[in-house]
């Protein structure tokens, strides 16, 4: 075996030095979810207008955002790169960073280097039923290439998206939700963990209801991202349903510094979230995932 | 290799005995004492539940480490081979409730003094595993290079802080092996460094710390072989607010390893673990004994004597001297 | 006559001197006990008779312990960031011992990888190596379990072997050669001096006592990682420092951080430790929390994960984790008591 071979991939990178970010312009700010551990998303585009027009990314990519002083933090690309004038991403407010993040406003500026990582295998899932199960918010992944898969509907088969997050006001991304609820070429499945007086959907865990909701893994493939704890009961469930450990897609979240394979921290046996995925079969990383994730 | 004279390896043979009778018995899970390390001279920490393995443990000279700081990670009921120092660290981590004393059997060491290698490397000139062999004989000690002893008393060859113990026989223990340890002290030599340290002007002292810190890597090794450092989260490692940069420049290391001794003022017995695993030779005991002596003149309280005591910063008393307030 | 070349031992310093001309040249150097490869002073050659390895690898010269990234400053128009000078002169180690060589040779594979390093890689193109041969390991030395001989380097430029009064001077690359046809005092070796070499080096190969089986030791790796009771038991006394990957001449592992003072600051980056549980940790989840899967992870990035992707084992034998280890924890030992498949 060798190291997986990313020479493809574009780059942009900032006077030659990977390191070095790019500047940004958050351009508009959405809450998500409220309270102590709040979610939103930033819609963002680059100072440098050459960068602007050239830049380029596949769902699935992520990048290293940097508000300068409190220090750096790895985010998926939210948004689709079939759409929009501008990027985004969604933070949870947890650490030093996003912290700092979600102090920012409209016209800060935040450091951007990317993207980074592998993306959603688009060619692999071409005419096949698509099932996405996210959690909280691993939607934000799945969200770039679900309206990826939406900007080219005729590509793709039957669509199931279940999500869940652990209640009603958890739930990320309401304006998709509704979207895709509407959408008649779309089964979307909304749960939570726990109702309130106004819930009148599911109720009960993501892989709970997924085993209810039971897709056929016939000329399926499922994509899979949220709370590790979610990731580890989802795919004996997809295993139960008859997918193949290559037809399970997930893309995982570690804590990451440098964000191409070299400070160390976010391997999975030999590969790197960073530089082999995030994105992984189910068959890449069942070795080493069942102990470290 | 013969590093002890015989009635030392009495005191091994009945070590061994003791710790699987301990185990037989059922009256421990784990036996935590030293082994012969994989290096020459060196020895190792031995943590096992199984009775034969403790056939392997050994009393010599270079029985470095502080066990105790293994107590607050191993599961159960523990039987600990502890010296002097030791001992009063167990007994500090039973004052802060981090360790049961119905748990641990302490299997006392009297210890006459352990021998720092790097004091003979200097005697001689030759690295550690360049000798054939060290044997203490009482108050005498024969390093023997190319086949040719050369004896050496044996102040000379002890660790600084051994030369200041007051303590070598555990004063907590359940079983004592062998007859309370000789004291070979050498207050002066013990305290030499720190007096030359005394004995500078504030600036001469900033510039020597300044010094000494540019080169700590911050691997934390001070820290983690310390039992008195049992913080399950060190404030190094805070990021909101973010006391201090992992990055090891003098400033970040230096306010580290103030605070480090700051939190372990009155749990710290001057046992030498931090300044033995520094891989940088930072002098990091002058800090130790220096705060030692400070806990000893401005509280008359000494680390790990007492374990009915409260532990000595989270106590007050209204008519506790207010001096140290300036 | 021969192809290679040699030096009196007396000359060497007129040699430093004269490549100080063109390189900022390092030397073995001791200062509180501590070896460093450390910038030569000029005149100092007495490192000859005390040297045996360096307490920090020769690594710490292209991946040093801090090193800032860049500088960020803030004004009306927003943020403008500032790259740091690069050096002006090439280093030239004289000193560097097989091991370490082959360590750089190793680190080299992750930080050429894909995305090139820039702060790594603009220290060590053109970076000179010169190899001096190990006529006195330690003991906790077993770098020829790793295919590495202690006198024999393929990478350095020069590979200079003690022989006496003299060293015998071996050029490896093309750059050596070149640096050392033009340099003075040197002359050419007879075969007396290459008869020397010879025994010199067969003698010091033998000084290596302390070996692992390593030919096997992928497949004898993958069935021990779920086997939780062994690395829980081989983990008991690590007390998670950072000694031995921080002096490790293969580890490259490290930490960003930023430093904000007022309008402007700096971004750094520092070496950090799989050992140290921080290093994994998320706000919600610790994947090695638990101080076995930790050393677990050590044992495998040397030994199973680094072979996987480069077809190297990332440990040349350098024997520093071993003998700088506070309580003695030695991967050999480990490696040569991995248990058959539970």
């Amino acid at each position: 075996m060798s190291v997986t071979d990313i020479s493809y991939r574009r780059r942009f990178l900032a006077s030659g030095n990977v390191y070095l970010p790019h500047i940004a312009v958050i351009e508009k700010v959405i809450d998500e979810t409220p309270g102590e551990r709040a979610i939103r998303t930033f819609h963002f585009n680059f100072k440098d207008e050459k960068l602007r027009e050239e830049f380029t990314f596949e769902s699935g990519q992520f990048a290293l955002y940097s508000v300068f002083g409190a220090g750096e933090a790895p985010f998926c690309i939210s948004s689709s790169p079939t759409r929009g004038d501008h990027l985004e991403f969604a933070v949870l407010q947890i650490g030093k960073v996003t912290n700092a993040l979600h102090r920012l406003g409209v016209g800060a500026e935040i450091g951007f280097r990317g993207p980074y990582g592998n993306e959603f295998p688009l060619d692999f899932l071409q005419g096949k039923n698509l099932v996405f199960v996210a959690g909280g918010i691993g939607l934000a992944p799945l969200r770039s290439l679900v309206w990826n898969v939406m900007d080219n509907r005729d590509k793709y088969e039957n669509i199931d998206i279940i999500y869940g997050a652990r209640s009603p006001s958890d739930l990320c991304f309401k304006y998709d939700l509704d979207a895709w609820d509407k959408d008649k070429t779309v089964n979307m499945v909304t749960t939570v963990d726990r109702g309130d007086e106004s819930w009148t959907g599911r109720v009960g865990f993501v892989p709970k209801v997924l085993e209810e909701v039971a897709p056929s893994a016939n000329n399926a493939v499922a994509i899979v991202c949220g709370p590790p704890i979610m990731i580890r009961f989802t795919f004996p469930v997809l295993e139960k349903l008859g997918f193949t450990p290559e037809q399970m897609i997930t893309t995982l979240e570690k804590r990451m510094k440098c964000g191409i394979g070299k400070c160390g921290r976010c391997n999975i046996g030999n590969l790197y979230v960073c530089r082999d995925g995030p994105v992984f079969t189910y068959a890449q990383i069942k070795n080493f995932i069942s102990s470290e994730y | 290799m013969n590093y002890l004279p015989a009635k030392d390896r009495d005191m091994e043979q009945k070590l061994q005995d003791e710790a699987k009778s301990l185990l037989e018995q059922e009256r421990v899970d784990y036996i935590i004492g030293f082994e012969p390390g994989s290096l020459k001279f060196t020895t190792t920490p031995l943590i096992t539940k199984n009775k034969d393995d403790v056939d392997r443990l050994v009393i010599t000279p270079f029985i470095v480490n502080n066990l105790s700081v293994y107590l607050t990670e191993v599961k159960g009921r523990v039987g600990i081979v502890a010296k002097g120092c030791d001992s009063r660290s167990i007994v500090s981590l039973i004052q802060d409730n981090k360790v049961v004393r119905e748990n641990v059997v302490i299997i006392g060491i009297p210890c006459p003094g352990l021998i720092d290698l790097k004091k003979v490397e200097r005697l001689v000139g030759k690295d550690r595993d360049e000798l054939d062999d060290i044997t203490r004989n009482g108050d005498r000690v024969i390093v023997t290079v190319d086949g040719k002893g050369r004896e050496f008393p044996i102040a000379e060859v002890l660790y600084d802080n051994c030369l200041g113990c007051e303590f070598p026989t555990p004063q907590e223990y359940d079983v004592l092996i062998g007859e309370s340890a000789l004291l070979v002290t050498d207050f002066t030599a013990s305290r030499q460094k720190v007096e030359t340290l005394e004995g500078m002007s504030q600036q001469q002292r900033w510039e020597f710390w300044k010094e000494e810190f540019d080169r700590c890597i911050r691997c934390y090794a001070c820290r983690n072989v310390c039992p008195a450092c049992f913080c399950q989260r060190c404030f190094v490692e805070e990021s909101e607010p973010q006391w201090v940069l992992p990055v090891p420049r003098w400033q970040d290391n230096l306010i580290f390893q103030v605070v480090r001794n700051i939190h372990v003022a009155g749990r710290c017995t001057d046992c030498g673990a931090c300044e033995r695993s520094c891989p940088m030779n930072i002098p990091l005991r002058n800090l130790a004994r220096k705060t030692y002596d400070i806990v000893g003149e401005l509280f008359h309280y000494q680390a790990g004597m007492d374990k009915e005591a409260s532990p000595l910063l989270t106590a007050y008393e209204v008519e506790e001297a207010e001096d140290f307030f300036r | 006559m021969t192809d290679n070349k040699k030096i009196s031992k007396s000359d060497l310093e007129g040699l430093l001197n004269e490549w100080s001309q063109e390189f900022t040249v390092f030397v073995p150097s001791q200062e509180n006990e501590v070896v460093k490869l450390a910038k030569w002073g000029g005149k100092d050659t007495s490192f000859l008779d005390w040297y045996r390895n360096a307490t920090t690898p020769a690594k710490a010269n292209f991946f040093p312990p801090r090193e800032e990234m860049f500088g960020f400053q803030k004004d009306k128009e927003g943020y403008h960031l500032e790259l740091p000078p690069s050096d002006e002169h090439k280093q030239l180690i004289f000193g560097i011992r097989p091991c370490d060589a082959r360590a750089l040779a190793i680190l080299d594979m992750t930080f050429k990888d894909a995305y090139e390093d820039p702060y790594y890689l603009s220290k060590r193109n053109g970076a000179v190596l010169i190899g001096l041969g190990c006529t006195n390991p330690y003991d906790s030395c077993f770098c020829t379990s790793l295919d590495i001989s202690p006198v024999e380097s393929t990478d350095v430029d020069l590979m200079f072997t003690d022989i006496g009064d003299q060293f015998l001077i071996e050029a490896i690359t093309e750059a050596g050669k070149e640096l050392i046809t033009k340099a003075s005092g040197v002359e050419e070796a007879t075969e007396a001096d290459e008869a020397k070499a010879k025994e010199t080096k067969e003698a010091s190969y033998n000084k290596l006592v302390k070996k692992i089986e390593t030919e096997d030791i992928k497949e004898k790796l993958l069935p021990a990682f779920d086997n939780q009771d062994y690395w829980e038991g081989v983990a008991a006394k690590c007390v998670s420092c950072g000694i031995c990957t921080f002096l490790c001449p293969t580890c490259f592992c490290f930490d960003i951080s930023d430093e904000l003072v007022k309008n402007q600051g700096e971004r750094f980056r520092c070496w950090d430790s799989c050992a140290f549980p921080i290093y994994t940790k998320m706000p919600m989840e610790n994947p090695r929390e638990d101080k076995w899967r930790r050393v677990r992870q050590k044992v495998y990035h040397k030994y199973e994960f680094y072979p996987m992707n480069y077809s190297v084992i990332a440990c040349t034998g350098c024997g520093r984790c071993i003998r700088q280890c506070p309580v003695n924890w030695d991967i050999t030992r480990v490696l040569n008591s991995l248990p058959a498949k539970i």
